[in-house]
């Protein structure tokens, strides 16, 4: 296959992803990675599925991730995870690389999921299913061990707006720096890292009428 | 160093804001010192980081081992397809000639709508200068007046909704009241705008959108259980 013969992008995106620049995971340069970056878009551009294979392999699970928080049930995610994709692929040519790939690809992800969400408001009918559906996946397996009040926040996180809970998730749950949310959202840095505090004082103050965050507090104070 | 003593010497309760905002290590580290003499400080400053820390949990991880495949049936499927004339029009290549000619007969449509457009206006303002103004006041005032209406009807809708949102319990509900507000905060926007341009017709054709859109809302909220 001529893709595989001209392009070596495959090594050299082992690693890459979007991460802090503190994760001691990150040892490559940035100048690497945004190369890494641009050589994987190359790839896609050019149409061969097992660029896409890549892409899924490095920002697959964080993408699920993502859209389950947003969507509230495995289903829905996995589906418009599949509708990103094609997304990509269809809207590949018009990407121009004034933004990381990845970056991009979570742009249409995040709206993805908002289109998701504004269609099960439009048809309350078929939401019924998905409500029934987010009772039992809420238990979904997660990173690490149960924290006692994660499903107080997860809870809380739905109530915010969908900026707020966007900037939230990308940050706090996904480990996003405020610069790629800012990218991702088409917001500026300082705008991500406030609308990040005003989502941390909603939660705070929706936990503390729930009982949640003081009972955490005063556990630990004493 | 100094810039770090020097913060820790003047954190006071009031930069405690400021310290979370922006999460630098030196703000943080003064807050930690005065967290240690301050108990309000102190129990925010715990409240927050058990937040980051409950948020860490709340990345979901599940295998999908039919996903994948799907994806990848679905590339080959579109890949399949034939080219639709956007595709082509957005390829960097292009095909040469369909571009050129694409281009043409734009720019030709252009001239033509752009030379209709111009006569029309002029042809217009020859016809009734003076009258002009006092139709665009009178339609303007028409519509305002059916607009009102609009709302107010819109609002009756809203008073009966209101009980089931205040006490929305599901999801569902709560995402209907978020969907309100984002509506009622457009149109607050929209009306501020159309305030310094009433004559403005996509401005109103967009206040009618939202309108429409928070009608169909409040009823689905009735609807609803």
């Amino acid at each position: 296959m001529q893709f595989e013969g001209t392009l070596s992008w495959q090594g050299a995106v082992q690693e890459f992803g979007l991460s802090r620049p503190d994760d001691p995971a990150l040892v490559r340069s940035r100048e690497e990675a945004r190369a890494e970056d641009s050589l994987l878009a190359d790839a896609c551009r050019s149409g061969a599925v097992d660029a896409y294979e890549r892409l899924y392999q490095l920002q697959g699970a964080r993408m699920k991730s993502i859209a389950m928080n947003l969507l509230g049930n495995a289903h829905d995610a996995e589906d418009v995870v599949q509708e990103t994709f094609l997304k990509v692929h269809r809207g590949i040519h018009h990407f121009k690389g004034q933004s990381a790939f990845s970056t991009w690809v979570y742009r249409i992800l995040l709206n993805s999921c908002y289109d998701a969400r504004r269609r099960r408001i439009r048809h309350p009918e078929t939401s019924e299913q998905d409500l029934v559906e987010e009772g039992e996946t809420y238990e979904t397996p997660t990173k690490g061990s149960n924290h006692p009040l994660r499903l107080t926040l997860e809870k809380c996180v739905a109530a915010l707006t969908p900026h707020l809970r966007s900037v939230f998730l990308l940050y706090e749950v996904e480990g996003f720096k405020h610069s790629e949310i800012g990218n991702i959202l088409g917001v500026s840095e300082m705008a991500s890292k406030n609308a990040l505090y005003q989502a941390k004082r909603k939660l705070r103050d929706m936990l503390t009428e729930r009982g949640g965050a003081s009972a955490v507090a005063g556990g630990r104070d004493a | 160093m100094r810039d770090m003593m020097a913060s820790q010497r003047t954190f006071q309760c009031r930069d405690l804001e400021e310290a979370l905002r922006e999460e630098s290590p030196e703000l943080m580290a003064a807050l930690e010192v005065h967290a240690k003499s301050c108990t309000a400080c102190e129990q925010e400053l715990l409240v927050w980081r058990e937040i980051s820390v409950a948020a860490q949990e709340m990345k979901k991880e599940w295998s999908s081992p039919t996903l994948w495949p799907r994806i990848a049936q679905g590339l080959k499927e579109e890949a399949a397809k034939p080219k639709t004339w956007r595709t082509w029009f957005a390829m960097p290549g292009g095909i040469p000639l369909v571009r050129w000619q694409l281009a043409l007969a734009a720019a030709l449509l252009l001239m033509i709508s752009g030379m209709s457009g111009w006569l029309m206006l002029h042809r217009a303002a020859r016809i009734a200068p003076d009258n002009q103004h006092l139709l665009t006041d009178q339609a303007v005032r028409d519509v305002e007046k059916a607009q009102q209406a609009y709302e107010q009807s819109i609002d009756k809708l809203a008073a009966l909704a209101q009980p089931k949102l205040d006490s929305a319990a599901t999801p569902l509900m709560m995402n209907y009241r978020e969907k309100l507000e984002l509506l009622n905060a457009a149109i607050a926007d929209c009306r501020t705008n159309l305030a310094q341009n009433q004559a403005n017709a996509y401005l109103r054709r967009q206040l009618l959108g939202f309108y429409q859109e928070k009608e169909r809302t409040l009823q689905d909220v009735l609807q609803g259980e």
